[in-house]
């Protein structure tokens, strides 16, 4: 007897055992990819032998294939199009593309890893808010030079004006070809325009009047949320404090995992912590007084629906995001959504607005690439060559876009099927705008680039490097006592403002404040 | 002699410890080769270095942790869960199973078993979800069903309080049937001759559960329980992550550290960061369990792991 239950104790632990481990496999897996680090000095040397040979051009001969990291979701006709883009390269010069998505679900874990583990690919999408700082000071991205982009990618060499060339270096080394395009960053916020004239409320133009918006739909509309928020994917802001707190003021915020600003005016650019400030403090009124009134869910925090599905599905009345997505919102639903009437409004129309930086979006090559040349010159045809510019931004003619003359289209029957990835990496001055774009969004656009004002820390990146502890920290206190603050939840303002102040001094900020002043005064000396 | 003994022994048994090569190889390609990734933890890792090549920074890359002030909170969190868990949901297994083990009809078990596995495969994100849709202030069903009964709404995901009851109940949901199983296949396994014979000296029932089932279960539940110890300061990243989520007002009571860590770090992508605290779960694992061994030996040899 006792022996049976010995045998079967030792089967079942050994099953438990194995299963503990499987299951715990998933999660440390990452760390065991043992590296194989190739440099890519054979491939600097062959460029540099290239070059040398005179007009006859890059070798051809021989066949590649590049692998592409883009993000964003596989579109469902990525087979046809890109067959069609290789038969092109195959032409041109001579390769073929194979793309690789990472999902907008998990692109931020999946993305480092790419590079950690060294998996074989050529190039990658990358943009200041996709990790281009950080992969490059990490030595994931080859450095690029005067001599390799004038020799592979003529074309954009030529059309690129020099000054984005500047704003893409990272401590004066460039490592990206950004794309060749003026945005402007500030956000604006969707509304539906017919719940508005219903209840016969001024036109939303500035905080008081969308406050007003916001509270007189919760009240009158039932079983619908007023303002509408993702803050449950881990970001560490109010989504309206970039309108409300930064362009409201007039204010900078240098990295959005902490709370540091300097004034766009401030000629010294003092940096000083935001939640400190007596405009904080006012706009947690504002938004306490939204909250108390319905204005949003009180489960906000924890909503992990897409803000733009739940207004389109009438469930939502309003959202805050650039502009070029919101007149996309738009569009879309003046074509699916009739019935609704939605409108994109500013509530900040006479402040200053800050222009993208041309790291806004780009592409990288990786440092173990075997195929630099035939990478960069992919990259110049994808960016400046009208055919293969055209497919790769709007499908294939006739299908996913209908052309409108040079520079205008319209989606095609099956446009859906071809986009929500980032081939905004290659945006350029060919691009095409959509014939249905609304004209709205295009005035805004309009009256927004004579206010773009430039300052002097505009291309002004943080290095944290020395201060990767503190950031985390603070990063930690902002999303369990600012958001909660920002979003209602806590009663008493001012012991959450004092809280939240206190929890910052002890996880760090201001040795993260003097090591960025300090940053900041060097950078601002080295222009003078 | 003594050598002699041991090649006698490999002959003897050279068929179960053939079956053993396959376990042993895992664990030494998947568990114990990875190992040496430890350095990292003390290392300042960039792509060019690698893992063995990178600069060394001591202890660096804990101070994060140590120095947010959260590191005895979010510990002290996840071993209470842990044994929250442990406790609950062995205790609620061993019930299903000796009731299920009791319960004649072949089709009601089979069926109940089922029913109570199904949860084990759904995923945490499914969960987090359909924990959504019950608890949320506005539309959840548990404040529509309080209304019903005019009750007034309660704000469970701005209750901190609430959770760690929220949490224990899911988490013994989940795990019911999987367990239950392991516990009724042991049941199964205790020599049915001891029933006949206490049926026959007229012992009833709960006699016979008493004296019998509970007893041979017992060396069964120090063996599962001693395996989960050493995981008691693993937080269960999925389900406190998808039931919780980037809600800051239920941290002070739902933090461990796996999500803690992952919150702070996610950002900044820093592998050598996340191996540390990595590292210090498993030390405290480790002698958590060493520990746990060391008392069942005390108590008795025959029970204990090794």
């Amino acid at each position: 007897m006792r022996r049976k239950n010995t045998k079967f104790m030792f089967l079942l632990a050994m099953i438990v055992a194995v299963s503990a481990f499987l299951s715990a496999c998933g999660g440390n897996g990452g760390s065991t990819n043992a590296q194989t680090n190739k440099p890519a000095e054979s491939d600097s040397g062959t460029a540099a032998n290239t070059v040398k040979e005179e007009n006859t051009g890059p070798d051809l001969s021989e066949e590649v294939k590049l692998k592409m990291l883009l993000v964003g979701g596989k579109p469902a006709d990525y087979d046809e199009v890109f067959g069609e883009l290789n038969k092109l390269l195959k032409e041109k010069i001579n390769a073929t593309v194979e793309a690789e998505f990472l999902d907008w679900s998990d692109w931020t874990q999946k993305y480092p890893l790419k590079f950690a583990a060294n998996e074989d690919f050529d190039i990658a999408y990358t943009a200041n808010w996709a990790f281009y700082n950080d992969q490059a000071r990490k030595g994931g991205f080859l450095e690029l030079n005067e001599d390799l982009l004038s020799t592979y990618m003529p074309q954009t060499w030529a059309a690129m004006p020099a000054v984005s060339w500047e704003q893409a270096k990272v401590d004066g080394k460039l490592y990206m070809v950004p794309n060749n395009n003026t945005e402007v960053t500030d956000k604006v916020v969707l509304i539906r325009e017919d719940l508005r004239k219903k209840y016969n409320l001024d036109p939303v133009n500035s905080p008081e009047t969308y406050a007003n918006y916001v509270k007189t739909i919760a009240a009158n509309e039932s079983g619908f949320n007023a303002f509408g928020a993702k803050p449950a994917d881990g970001w560490k802001w109010h989504e309206l404090d970039q309108i409300l707190l930064e362009q409201q003021n007039e204010w900078n915020l240098v990295d959005y995992s902490m709370p540091l600003a300097y004034k766009l005016e401030d000629a010294s650019s003092k940096v000083f912590n935001v939640y400190d400030t007596p405009e904080f403090r006012q706009l947690l009124d504002y938004y306490k007084d939204l909250a108390d009134n319905k204005g949003w869910s009180k489960n906000i925090v924890n909503n992990k629906n897409d803000v733009w599905q739940d207004i389109k599905a009438g469930k939502t009345g309003s959202y805050a995001q650039n502009l070029g997505t919101v007149a996309f919102n738009l569009a879309e639903m003046r074509r699916d959504k009739p019935e609704y009437e939605a409108a994109i409004v500013d509530l900040t129309p006479d402040k200053k607005k800050i222009g993208a930086i041309s790291t806004q979006n780009g592409m990288a090559i990786h440092v173990t690439s075997k195929h630099v040349e035939r990478s960069l010159m992919l990259i110049d045809l994808l960016q400046n060559d009208k055919e293969i510019h055209d497919l790769t931004m709007y499908g294939i003619a006739g299908k996913h876009y209908e052309p409108v003359g040079d520079d205008k289209y319209n989606a095609g029957p099956s446009a859906a099927n071809y986009t929500g990835f980032s081939n905004w990496g290659w945006n350029s001055q060919l691009n095409r705008s959509d014939a249905s774009y609304p004209v709205e969004a295009d005035e805004i656009l309009a009256g927004w680039q004579e206010k773009v004002y430039h300052f002097p820390l505009e291309t002004f990146v943080f290095d944290d490097s020395k201060v990767k502890n503190e950031v985390a920290n603070v990063g930690n206190v902002m999303l369990r006592y600012a958001i909660p603050l920002e979003y209602g939840l806590i009663a008493d303002l001012d012991k959450g403002q004092e809280e939240l102040n206190k929890q910052l001094k002890s996880a760090g900020i201001d040795k993260i404040q003097t090591e960025l002043q300090t940053q900041i005064d060097a950078f601002l000396a080295a222009l003078q | 002699m003594r050598s002699r003994g041991f090649w006698n022994d490999v002959k003897k048994y050279r068929t179960l410890l053939l079956m053993l090569v396959p376990g042993v190889l895992f664990f030494l390609l998947f568990a114990y080769i990875p190992m040496a990734g430890i350095v990292l933890a003390f290392k300042q890792f960039n792509y060019s270095g690698g893992i063995f090549g990178s600069p060394w920074n001591g202890f660096d890359n804990f101070r994060f942790f140590f120095d947010s002030g959260d590191a005895w909170r979010v510990t002290r969190n996840t071993a209470l869960y842990n044994i929250a868990f442990i406790v609950v949901n062995n205790g609620l297994q061993i019930f299903a199973a000796i009731l299920l083990f009791e319960v004649a009809g072949k089709w009601f078990r089979k069926i109940t078993q089922t029913v109570m596995f199904l949860p084990y495969f759904i995923s945490w994100v499914v969960v987090g979800a359909i924990a959504y849709n019950l608890f949320n202030y506005d539309v959840g069903t548990i404040n529509m069903l309080l209304h019903k009964i005019g009750m007034e709404s309660i704000d469970i995901y701005n209750t901190a309080a609430y959770w760690p009851v929220i949490l224990v109940l899911v988490s013994a949901w989940k795990a019911l049937g999987y367990g239950t199983i392991m516990y009724l296949a042991a049941i199964t396994s205790i020599d049915t001759e001891m029933y006949e014979a206490a049926e026959i000296d007229g012992a009833n029932i709960f006699q016979r559960i008493r004296k019998i089932t509970i007893p041979n279960l017992m060396p069964t539940v120090i063996i599962l329980i001693l395996l989960a110890i050493g995981n008691i300061f693993r937080g269960d990243f999925g389900m406190f992550y998808n039931m919780v989520g980037n809600n800051g007002l239920l941290f002070s009571s739902t933090d461990v550290i796996d999500t803690f860590v992952f919150r702070l770090l996610i950002t900044s992508n820093e592998i050598g960061m996340s191996a540390a605290a990595g590292f210090y779960q498993s030390l405290l694992g480790f002698a958590t369990i060493m520990l746990a061994n060391y008392a069942v030996r005390k108590y008795d040899k025959d029970h204990a792991l090794f």
